[in-house]
């Protein structure tokens, strides 16, 4: 019967994709692709219910959310910038040690006088007092960022997408400054940023999380259970 | 929603006080909003966009839609209107409803600011009157005062200014009472650091700009920030002052006097003529007036007078009248002058 098929999603590329990849290898689960490295298919030897799907880590996410992956290999950060909707039906069963990273609000470095996001809030007030603008915030993360902000009493910004890069936003006129996931911070230095003394918003790593939309049977505990070593 | 003749009833009400009706539009741009009220506001506004990617939202409330049609259609006279209609906002409690019915009613444009608060006031009151209840309260306040207070206060101008800004949200608020209080916000070690690089940037063109402010801008403000001279046991004492203002309560025939008694205790320089008040009767109707330091916190937008009025029917109580002067919407909203406005709305959904 096709309904006892369980649908498990893995990230397709990166380096979170290779780190969940070695989760299989230690828990001898051989994964198999008819048509070679690439193909976005796959399944696991021996366990014939078992589809693989290779997705972008935020499609994951959602995938769980409207149940069409019952299990899901994802950053805890994707999860929580996801819609409440969403969230309300995923469960985080288990959180891996490893793609720990930090969501940050970093602000350009020759910004000497702001160190708080205390001192953000009042520069947004200059800016929507003095400027007549909004202080803009670019972000792939705007979820997060405008809770975070608002918690913290900026309640004056303008939220930018970007898909990627960044940590370039502030320097070529597409934003003030940015919010942004971090592991070393690294990249954020290079590119002439500062975290903010209080700019943590979110602390992520890589997480197994289950639909709730899942048919709780037998074959699918079976399969969480495989996971656990 | 109420019956459709008692709504009717009460817009003759206001009728009857002078207010011309208006069409108010359903659809507004988005941006209006969050050049208001930032980006959060966009947690409550049901938005799409139109064929060209515009953001566009149906109306969050009235007043915001009234404000922009006199801005729009560069209107500079005094205006009395009123207007009926729904307005949508989401909501995280299950309790409320997504569709408001309201009534609302405004004068802008106009000078005489004390005499249209008693204008709104009564208008209200009279709206009311069309309404079944047992008892109620008129609760006012105003927000002027508590501005004025925190302009006396002794701590930095940042600080004053922080503190106004702030006013309305109260769990933040007392947040920034308790970092007052502990003197939290320059970091010794970092500021002698930064020193440093802040005598180089002097030496630097001021006028190159870092994602939107000048150096000059930012070495301004460093330089105004670590002078800041604060002491923790002023930053104590203000902090009681603020706490001890906001916990002010009485029947409004008392208001002025409470209000003197505190600020010569606390040997501030401020004095209130009870006539600052638009109303000096304990009861009106069937309500308690009181007049409350704290209250006017729900709204970023109110600048001066503000004003609810809650009801009990068949053993409920009943939030129906919300009102006050917000006399900088329109300017936020992008008119380059300010334009006085005071306004209510009756809510119809209970």
């Amino acid at each position: 019967m096709i309904k006892n098929l369980i649908n498990i999603g893995i990230p397709s590329k990166g380096r979170l994709r290779k780190d969940i990849l070695k989760i299989f290898k230690k828990n001898k689960l051989h994964l198999v692709s008819e048509r070679g490295e690439r193909d976005l298919l796959g399944s696991i030897k021996n366990l014939p219910n078992v589809k693989i799907l290779y997705l972008h880590a935020r499609e994951i996410v959602e995938r769980l959310g409207d149940g069409s992956v019952d299990l899901g290999f994802s950053g805890y950060d994707l999860l929580k910038e996801s819609e409440v909707n969403i969230q309300n039906k995923i469960n985080v069963v288990k959180k891996y040690g490893f793609g720990r990273a930090t969501l940050v609000v970093a602000i350009p470095d020759p910004w000497i006088d702001v160190q708080t996001v205390a001192d953000l809030e009042e520069i947004a007030f200059e800016f929507k007092d003095k400027k007549k603008k909004r202080l803009r915030v670019a972000t792939k993360y705007p979820n997060l960022t405008r809770e975070f902000l608002f918690s913290k009493g900026v309640t004056q910004f303008k939220l930018v997408s970007s898909l990627g890069a960044t940590e370039a936003y502030p320097f070529t006129g597409s934003s003030e400054i940015i919010t942004d996931i971090t592991s070393t911070g690294e990249t954020i230095r290079a590119n002439n940023l500062r975290v903010l003394k209080d700019g943590e918003i979110l602390k992520s790593e890589a997480c197994m999380m289950t639909s709730r939309l899942a048919l709780k049977n037998n074959a699918f505990k079976r399969i969480v259970k495989l996971f656990s070593k | 929603m109420k019956s459709k003749n008692l709504s009717e009833k009460i817009l003759r009400s206001v009728k009857s006080k002078g207010f011309k009706y208006i069409d108010l539009p359903s659809v507004i741009e988005a941006n209006h909003i969050v050049q208001r009220s930032g980006e959060n506001f966009r947690k409550f506004i049901f938005s799409f966009e139109d064929q060209n990617g515009n953001e566009l939202c149906l109306r969050p409330d009235l007043t915001i839609a009234s404000c922009l049609r006199y801005l729009e259609n560069n209107l500079k006279s005094k205006e009395k209107i009123f207007y009926s209609g729904q307005a949508y906002r989401k909501s995280n409690n299950k309790k409320d409803s997504i569709i408001r019915d309201q009534v609302g009613f405004e004068i802008i444009g106009s000078k005489d600011e004390k005499n249209d608060d008693k204008e709104i006031i009564n208008t209200a009151l009279k709206s009311l009157s069309n309404l079944k209840y047992s008892k109620g309260t008129l609760k006012i306040g105003n927000v002027e005062i508590f501005n004025l207070l925190i302009l006396k206060l002794d701590i930095p101008r940042r600080w004053k200014l922080r503190l106004s800004r702030h006013f309305w949200r109260e769990e933040y608020f007392n947040d920034l009472l308790k970092r007052l209080e502990s003197n939290s916000d320059v970091d010794p070690t970092i500021v002698e650091v930064d020193k440093k690089r802040y005598l180089k940037m002097l030496k630097d063109n001021q006028q190159t700009i870092v994602a939107g402010r000048s150096i000059e801008e930012i070495l301004k403000r460093f330089s105004n920030k670590i002078k800041d001279p604060r002491r923790t046991s002023r930053g104590k004492n203000v902090s009681k002052i603020i706490k001890e203002f906001l916990k002010i309560n009485c029947p409004i025939n008392k208001a002025a006097e409470k209000l003197n008694i505190f600020f010569k205790k606390n040997k501030i320089n401020l004095v209130v003529d009870q006539k600052y008040f638009p109303i000096s009767n304990n009861k009106i109707q069937k309500l308690n007036v009181e007049f409350s330091a704290s209250f006017g916190r729900q709204l970023e937008y109110y600048t001066g007078m503000v004003f609810k009025i809650d009801i009990k029917s068949k053993s409920k109580n009943i939030n129906v009248i919300n009102g006050g002067r917000y006399d900088k919407l329109i300017s936020d909203l992008g008119s380059t002058k300010q334009v006085p406005a005071v306004g209510a709305a009756l809510n119809l959904n209970y």
